[in-house]
This record gives structure tokens, C-alpha cells and sequence, in this order.
């Protein structure tokens, strides 16, 4: 039996919109491409063939919509001062503060560097706890695949931050 | 190393601090608010989405019937499938959906019913399109038993409209679901068949009264 559309919803909205939350790291963007995401699953609900799994199917739906979404933005790096609630809330020595804004922008960017997939696999994986299978159902990949995507993107995270222990270079 | 192996997030602490912060979760307050946005998107998409499926083969040609969450919508026969869904598109604005599955109670119902192994329908009408007069001519069509017939004249004086005859003929004639509602069913005061808008014209009138036995004034 397949669930009513509403159920879905009332399931997965909220970690959908955390997930392209995550992706977009902007209000507005986010909460349009919930919309679209969600808006996109109902209107191709009829086609999903019972026993589906449907929230890897709805991360498949809001992977695609944040990457176009994604794409039509140009990337900023604007958004690094709220992101830590430490900086917000002062308290640090000046030093301390500006090493650690210069490390957030710095991973903020090697997030943004790496490919798309990449990067979504990464964030299903650490953040959205989405099994091996589940990631490679919305990535439209083998399982195998999935696994590599979040090898390479940690990777590439590790030989960025290695050389100063864990300094921004 | 394998992918297999990979001692997941294996980063410097700060690293994965600064990580954590990148990737840190919407609050509880934006994310409702976008939920409810949300909820509110789909309220609004829901009515503008109708769904249709088709029979090809019935007693009265091919057979379409589109429906909604209300219920039924629209029905129509004996044309093609682009001509209905441009009906059906034109009528309502809204976005059409081929759904087998939506479709298929209407359907079978209907089929049983030209097959003579029904004889009433259990089927809600989404009668919100219409105008009030519409409504009150289609309600007093909805309640002529099967094997009867009333006459537009008949039709008229029991919405209070004992003038309006012409204007009832109208809006029978646009019936957006006949057979289920039988406007077949409402004749000429002289008890001719007058007309009928569905598939196939007086032909298919005279066969579904045959069908429902009614016994036709000479």
C-alpha cells in the first residue's frame, strides 16, 4: 500500500529542508526548493510504484531541484559570520576570532569546490544519516559509487586541512 | 584504502568544528515556517490538478472520465484522448494528470453500468465549477429514478423556473458528467429526445433510456 501523499509529507518535510538547507545555506533558496521539491513529488506520486523507498526517492527530487538552484546563484561566501554561534556570541580573544572565521570561510569553501555530488553525498551521509543505499537511490548511482563520493569528498577535505594542523591555508 | 574502509569523517577537530558549523541545522522555528509554507503550496496545487483515465473500448466508444480530490469532474465519450483532455483543460484550468489509478472506480463503475450490471452510481461530484442555477438543474436531474423521464418544462417548474425550459435545456446540455448525472433522462415536452450533447448524440440518448427500460411517449 502506498502511503497518502500528506503522510510523506508530514514525514520527511522537515529533514528534506534541512537537507537543502545544507545545501543552499540560505533561507529563501531553501524554502523555495522545499516547495519545489515537494511540489515536484506530488505531481509524479501517481508514477511511484508501491514499496519504493520513498525517502530516498524525495532526496533524489530535492538533490536535483538544490542543484539547479545552486547553479542559478552565484557562489558568495557572505554567510560566514552567522554560521558559528561562538563568533556570534563574542567572547573570544580577537586572535581566536579571526583564525577561526578564516577556517570557516576556508571549509566553506573547499565545500563549495567540490563537485556536486560530492557534496551531496557528503551531507546525506554526515548530516542527514541517509544509509549507503538510500544516497545512491537519490544520487541515481551504485551503491559503490555513493561510498566513493563520500570517500573523495572527505578526502579532499583532509589533504586541504593537513598541512597546518587544521589552519586555513 | 579502500572506499569500503573509509574510517568515516576522519578530519582534525577544528576542521570538523568548522564543518559542523557550515552544515549546522535550521532551527526548529524556520523549519516550521517553512513547513507551513509548504502545506500551504500544495493546499493550492492539489485544485489545480485533475486526473484522468480512460476506457477504450465501451458500449458508447472510447470513455474518459477525469476526476479530483472532490470527486468526479469530468465524463465524456466517443472522442479522442487530446480532444477530451483539451475539454477538460479549457473547463477547469487545471493541470492534467493521466492516473489509471484515480481514475479507475469512475470508470468501473460506469462500465458496469453500460453493461447493465449496475444500475445506480456511488461517486462524488465535483460540482463546484458550475453556476448555482447549473446546480439546481443537475441536483433535480441526479434524482429522476432510472426507467423515468421528466421533460425540460418539468425541470423548470421544480427549480421555480416554470419560464426557464430554454435555459435548463443549456445547462443539461452542458452536463459536464453525463450518464452519471442522466440528463438523458429530461425529453421535449412533446416527448421527443430533443437532444443530447454526450458522444454519439440522440443515438446514445435513446440507448441509454433502452438500456434503463424507460418506456418513451410515442
Amino acid at each position: 500500500m502506498k502511503p497518502e501523499f500528506d503522510e510523506l509529507v508530514e514525514r520527511h518535510s522537515g529533514e528534506i529542508f534541512a537537507y537543502v538547507w545544507r545545501m543552499l545555506r540560505e533561507a529563501h533558496d531553501a524554502e523555495d526548493c522545499l516547495q519545489e521539491t515537494f511540489l515536484r513529488a506530488f505531481r509524479s506520486y501517481e508514477r511511484v510504484r508501491a514499496g519504493t523507498n520513498y525517502r530516498a526517492w524525495l532526496y533524489k527530487i530535492a538533490t536535483n531541484a538544490a542543484r539547479s538552484h545552486w547553479k542559478r546563484r552565484k557562489r558568495s561566501e557572505t554567510y560566514t559570520i552567522d554560521l558559528d554561534p561562538e563568533l556570534q556570541a563574542g567572547g573570544m580573544s580577537v586572535a581566536d576570532r579571526v583564525e577561526k572565521k578564516a577556517l570557516l570561510a576556508a571549509v566553506m569553501r573547499a565545500v563549495e569546490e567540490l563537485p556536486d555530488q560530492q557534496r551531496a553525498a557528503l551531507i546525506m551521509r554526515k548530516y542527514q544519516e541517509l544509509s549507503y543505499g538510500e544516497i545512491a537511490a537519490a544520487l541515481e548511482c551504485t551503491e559503490s559509487a555513493a561510498r566513493a563520493n563520500v570517500y573523495q569528498a572527505v578526502k579532499k577535505l583532509q589533504a586541504k586541512f593537513v598541512l597546518n594542523e587544521g589552519g586555513a591555508r | 584504502m579502500t572506499p569500503n574502509m573509509v574510517p568515516e569523517f576522519e578530519l582534525d577537530d577544528k576542521v570538523l568544528k568548522a564543518l559542523d558549523a557550515v552544515y549546522a541545522a535550521p532551527s526548529e522555528q524556520v523549519t516550521k515556517q517553512a513547513q507551513a509554507k509548504l502545506r500551504r503550496a500544495l493546499m493550492a496545487a492539489k485544485g489545480k490538478i485533475v486526473y484522468y483515465g480512460y476506457a477504450p473500448r465501451t458500449r458508447v466508444g472510447p470513455l474518459f472520465v477525469a476526476v479530483n480530490d472532490r470527486g468526479l469532474v469530468a465524463l465524456d465519450f466517443g472522442l479522442s484522448e487530446q480532444e477530451f483532455v483539451a475539454r477538460v483543460t479549457q473547463r477547469t484550468k487545471a493541470t492534467l494528470i493521466r492516473s489509471d489509478d484515480q481514475a479507475a472506480e469512475a470508470l468501473k463503475q460506469v462500465q458496469e453500468y453500460l453493461e447493465g450490471k449496475r444500475t445506480t452510481f456511488d461517486l462524488s461530484l465535483d460540482m463546484s465549477r458550475m453556476s448555482e442555477f447549473q446546480r439546481r438543474v443537475l441536483g433535480i436531474a441526479l434524482k429522476i429514478p432510472r426507467g423515468k423521464v421528466l421533460t425540460y418544462g418539468d425541470v423548470a417548474k421544480a427549480i421555480g423556473k416554470p419560464q426557464a425550459s430554454r435555459a435548463v435545456g443549456q445547462a443539461l446540455g452542458r452536463n459536464p458528467v453525463p450518464i452519471v448525472i442522466p440528463c438523458h433522462r429530461v425529453l421535449g415536452s412533446d416527448g421527443s429526445l430533443h437532444g443530447y450533447s454526450g458522444g454519439g448524440g440522440i443515438k446514445t440518448k435513446a440507448w441509454l433510456l433502452q438500456l434503463e427500460g424507460a418506456t418513451l411517449p410515442q
